[in-house]
């Protein structure tokens, strides 16, 4: 058992291995959480969704994404646009939803 | 409007406060709204609404109305059609219009009978993290009744709130109703309280009467 762990620890570790990315978007009219919530149900519908964060302070949704999985943007805008709101950028970065989650509690 | 405090009182009070959160007859695409609300005895109201796109969303609705005056009552249960023509989505803050009708049938406590019913109204509301309002109004009419209720919210709230915290607004209500239901402007004072999908209000007019709501979005 002992083994097995070291050897699914190094494979994670190995180049080429299955890459979780998070998408960052910027989103206009995120005032008020109990109106966001639609976000966070429409995104975690995507099967490539892992997970979703939202950040009204920072006008910031994102979305980590499952192992090699991505989002197209024009999904990404419609699923923003169906919770009522509108994206004004979307970056692909290597933060993974913690950081995020940390640094927005860290903001004053 | 402004009958009950004065004209000048009224309006400079209100305009001292920051231009709170809205409430929306239409969620998110693929959601529901279910909303219960007690207005100080004279209007009881539950809506129950799905939103197929953030456009536009059905349902119904039961309305009690009971005159302050006289001894007029209605009982009134309707199918509604909310939708909204225009959403400005802005950096810090967004501002919403929203029109509704639908029909039914109405109870006339004095007469008796049933009637068939319709009803119209819209709502604009402005909110940023720290202050809101909105104005709305609903017309309710039948061939026995003709009621009006509009309804001025303004709020702020004392922090910024993030997505999976408590939100505090302090929110001062102004309410008429035609058709002989309450003379005068009823002012209430509410404290509306809300966390991911759950909403609650509750505060006193200036009679100290109950004014309260839930609502709750899934």
């Amino acid at each position: 058992m002992k083994h097995l762990r070291i050897l699914l620890l190094l494979a994670g570790l190995a180049p080429g291995a299955a890459h979780a990315a998070t998408i960052e978007m910027t989103v206009n009219g995120l005032v008020c959480g109990f109106c966001a919530q639609g976000i966070e149900k429409t995104l975690r519908k995507n099967a490539a969704t892992d997970d979703v964060f939202v950040s009204l302070e920072n006008r910031l949704v994102a979305v980590a994404t499952r192992p090699d999985a991505d989002i197209p943007d024009e999904t990404l805008r419609e699923a923003l646009r169906d919770s009522g709101y509108d994206v004004t950028a979307i970056v692909r970065s290597d933060r993974s939803l913690a950081e995020i989650r940390a640094g927005a509690a860290a903001k004053p | 409007m402004w009958k009950t405090c004065g004209h000048t009182a009224c309006a400079l009070a209100l305009a001292a406060l920051p231009l709170a959160a809205a409430a929306k007859p239409i969620a998110f695409a693929h959601g529901t709204t279910v909303m219960a609300e007690y207005g100080a005895g004279t209007m009881t109201e539950v809506q129950a609404f799905y939103a197929p796109t953030y456009r536009y969303s059905f349902g119904g609705g039961h309305l009690v109305l009971d005159s302050e005056l006289d001894d007029r009552s209605r009982d009134i249960t309707y199918m509604r059609f909310n939708v909204l023509p225009k959403r400005w989505n802005l950096p810090t803050a967004q501002a919403n219009v929203f029109a509704w009708g639908g029909v039914g049938r109405a109870y006339v406590g004095e007469t008796g009978e049933d009637e068939f019913a319709w009803n119209a109204g819209g709502q604009f509301d402005y909110e940023t993290r720290r202050v809101y309002a909105s104005l709305r109004t609903d017309l309710h009419e039948s061939s026995a009744f003709s009621h009006r209720i509009d309804t001025l919210q303004l709020g702020f709230a004392p922090y910024a709130h993030e997505t999976n915290e408590l939100a505090v607004w302090f929110v001062v209500q102004a309410r008429e109703y035609t058709g002989g239901l309450y003379d005068g402007t009823e002012v209430a004072a509410l404290l509306r309280l809300f966390k991911r999908n759950a909403w609650i209000e509750a505060g006193l007019t200036q009679d100290g009467k109950l004014q309260a709501m839930v609502m709750f979005n899934f």
